[in-house]
């Protein structure tokens, strides 16, 4: 039996919340997320390779959390999670050079779930918050729900720009933003990381504008070149930290975390009771049994190395296919590079062309709450096999040979300037649709 | 139970959004006149489902490429099953900007100057070489620049100076391969829906519903953005003007070949001139569309129209 074409309408349509029109998705990106096909290279996903997660390593931790307590498993918890646990995730922490209690970290559903409840928590409608721009789709999804008003901040290769940052801060006046959201390491999707003295720099401003700075490290620890840089929340103990398992074990557990100072930590729960009551103590006792067994560092290792290898299949790729038009960030870590074109280049229509052509990404728009980024593609190398990659950026870049041609020819013509770059180069953050300069 | 009608929304198309607005509005419409209705997107699937569903008629809510351009009607006429709105020749005509303009024009209906640039005569035959020339073309700057086969305003940017021309050529052939650089008009922007009534013998237009954007274009932003736009149904006109739109729109209709309905979108000049910038063959539909705005001004309702367009299909049988 075929499938059918049969459509059903949302018959309670027009009685949502206003909220929800602000929460809005891409309408590009969720008709082509539908159309994915066996066939169909996907650079559009972050997903961690879990398949190279050892099931019995998963069965061990599984056993233990039910065999050796399995009264507290299957109970349920305390809305900051798990005391074990979080032990865990100081220890963990501190490798990374943070020094916490057990008793700032909230445990949460992902790190997502921490970002729904710090918004909860700190956003009334009309609210600043500053971002890097482009910043985490999931993110922009988060905060939308209380709507705020959303600064993005442009980055180059190392990170947010400080002079743009201290523009924008000295615009609004002290005390006005209510917190700035960073991703300092392996930026999703930008791919870069905030240097040392950024990072330094970062806080000077946020002391002295007195903004609440949040730092989400999912990626910190998938480091495949360069040193460790120190966490903002190393630096400065009124950071808000939001940590995830999801890149160092799986995402499909749903296990994040908050380290918050106490007062901010006091709401969140509260947001927290409200939400869920509590995490599952059964998912926190087995990851915290995975993590209690000093195999997952082999795991990391090799997931890191596997990371590695695909990131350098994309860039070689990259440097083979793409046109010279197009340049594209050096990711030292994490799962993504961002790809920035000639502005008039729209990538939403680049991606119908290419799904026909089997290969997906996804648009730079949408990690944007302002509307640019249209000329950017965010492409990720964590899911698919070297190989894939490779075949996937040929593809990607025969679509983008032939929208590049009538441009090629204007700049022959002299009718416009040679924009070409090529090479790694600095985040741009692309023209608002349908501004003409 | 009345007859069973198959509403086509949805498709792949980059309006896709504003067709599953238009559909679920349509669906609610036949639905209160008594109507079996089945929505039905355009899916490869389509094909199967239309053949096990067997609708006594298509209600096309499809906006923008395949659903616009005469391909669905040309696949439905295959399979004998009768549809409202245009058929092939008049939606394929409509949808073509270029074309259309050029037969308008030769049936002595006003259209700005406009000049047509494609792919093929940018990388085959050098016409970057030629913007210098535009301006004069079509009677100075600013211009309108926009693909030539896309709805909704997709791709249409207004360009104040010369220097901005290349560029949004270049951006606009990324929606087409066929590109308008149309002269910029002044005026009072309409939006005239056409109904053909077979009581009254033919085509009759509804009343003309003005459009003032704020940003000054109407462009495919303004268009779903609430507190963009500003509209006015009826238009403020005076009779006489209210009377030289309407009948360019009939005009426009007749021309084209249009059946059932079309929406032709036109700019009075300040010199009283209507002036005709495209005409859809399948308008927008949604709660916030301008066909529905027309409809209401006219006094019936919204579930009246559709059915009236299910009966003339049906009557196609």
């Amino acid at each position: 039996m075929m499938g059918t074409a049969r459509i059903t309408f949302d018959r309670w349509e027009g009685r949502y919340a206003g909220r929800m029109t602000s929460m809005r998705g891409s309408a590009v990106r969720d008709l082509f997320a539908a159309a994915s096909r066996p066939d169909v290279i996907s650079l559009s996903g972050g997903m961690p390779d879990v398949r190279r997660i050892p099931a019995a390593a998963v069965s061990r931790a599984l056993h233990e959390a039910l065999l050796e307590d399995a009264a507290t498993a299957l109970q349920y918890g305390s809305s900051d999670g798990l005391p074990d646990l979080r032990e865990t995730i100081t220890a963990l922490m501190a490798e990374s050079g943070v020094r916490v209690k057990a008793g700032d970290i909230v445990v949460t559903a992902g790190a997502q779930q921490a970002l729904d409840l710090l918004a909860k928590a700190m956003l009334d409608p009309g609210d600043t918050i500053i971002c890097e721009g482009p910043t985490y789709v999931g993110a922009l999804q988060a905060f939308s729900a209380y709507e705020p008003r959303i600064v993005a901040v442009e980055m180059d290769e190392h990170g947010m720009r400080m002079d743009v940052l201290e523009a924008e801060l000295a615009a609004l006046g002290p005390g006005k933003a209510k917190f700035l959201y960073t991703i300092p390491n392996f930026q999703n999707p930008a791919g870069v990381t905030m240097s040392a003295e950024r990072r330094r720099r970062l806080l000077e401003l946020a002391r002295e504008y007195d903004v609440l700075v949040v730092e989400d490290d999912p990626y910190g620890r998938l480091r495949f070149e360069g040193g460790h840089i120190l966490p903002l929340k190393a630096l400065d103990p009124d950071v808000v930290y939001l940590g995830t398992f999801s890149k160092i074990f799986a995402p499909g557990l749903r296990l994040g975390w908050m380290a918050a100072p106490a007062p901010i930590r006091a709401k969140v729960l509260l947001a927290k009771q409200g939400a869920d009551l509590c995490g599952s103590n059964f998912t926190q006792s087995v990851v915290q049994r995975y993590f209690s067994h000093e195999r997952w560092r082999a795991v990391m290792r090799d997931l890191t190395d596997a990371y590695r290898e695909r990131r350098d299949a994309m860039l070689a790729a990259l440097e083979e296919h793409f046109p010279p038009e197009a340049s594209w960030t050096h990711p030292e870590g994490g799962f993504f590079v961002w790809v920035t074109l000639p502005r008039h280049v729209d990538t939403g229509a680049v991606l119908a062309e290419a799904v026909e052509n089997g290969v997906t990404f996804v648009p730079g728009d949408g990690f944007y709450a302002d509307g640019r980024g249209t000329s950017s593609m965010r492409l990720a190398f964590c899911y698919a096999e070297p190989e894939a990659i490779t075949e996937g950026i040929r593809r990607l870049g025969e679509v983008l040979e032939d929208r590049l041609e009538v441009y090629r020819a204007f700049v022959a013509a002299g009718a416009l300037p040679d924009e070409g770059a090529g090479g790694p180069a600095p985040v741009a953050a692309g023209a608002t649709r349908g501004e003409q300069s | 139970v009345k007859e069973k009608i198959a509403v086509l929304a949805g498709g792949r198309s980059l309006e896709r959004e504003v067709s599953l607005a238009s559909g679920a509005h349509v669906v609610g419409a036949l639905i209160e006149r008594g109507y079996n209705v089945v929505a039905l997107d355009l899916i490869p699937e389509l094909v199967d489902t239309l053949r096990s569903e067997k609708p006594d008629a298509v209600f096309i809510a499809l906006h923008g490429k395949l659903g616009e351009d005469g391909t669905i009607q040309e696949m439905l006429e295959f399979l004998s099953i009768p549809y409202t709105g245009p058929g092939v020749l008049a939606s394929a005509l409509a949808w073509d900007k270029d074309l259309s303009k050029r037969i308008l024009a030769d049936a002595g209906v006003a259209v700005p100057r406009s000049v047509a640039l494609s792919v093929d005569g940018v990388k085959e035959m050098g016409a970057a070489r030629s913007l210098d020339l535009l301006p004069a073309a079509i009677g100075g700057m600013p211009a309108i620049v926009k693909p030539a086969r896309q709805g909704s305003a997709l791709g249409l940017v207004r360009v104040e100076a010369f220097e901005g021309l290349a560029d949004a050529i270049v951006s606009a052939l990324g929606f087409d391969t066929k590109v308008l650089v149309e002269e910029c008009l002044s005026g009072v922007e309409l939006a005239v829906s056409v109904l053909d009534d077979a009581e009254a013998g033919g085509a009759r237009a509804l009343p003309p519903v003005e459009i003032v954007a704020r940003g000054g274009v109407f462009g495919y932003d303004a268009r779903f953005e609430p507190d963009a736009v500003e509209y006015f149904a009826p238009a403020r006109l005076t009779p006489g003007q209210d009377a030289d739109v309407r009948a360019a729109a009939v005009r426009v209709h007749e021309v084209l070949g249009c059946r059932d309905v079309s929406r032709t979108d036109l700019f009075l000049t300040p010199e009283g001139l209507p002036v005709v910038i495209e005409c859809n063959t399948s308008p927008g539909m949604t709660e916030t569309s301008l066909l529905p705005m027309a409809v209401a001004a006219q006094g019936l309702t919204f579930a009246e129209v559709c059915d009236g367009l299910v009966k003339a299909a049906l009557a196609r049988r």
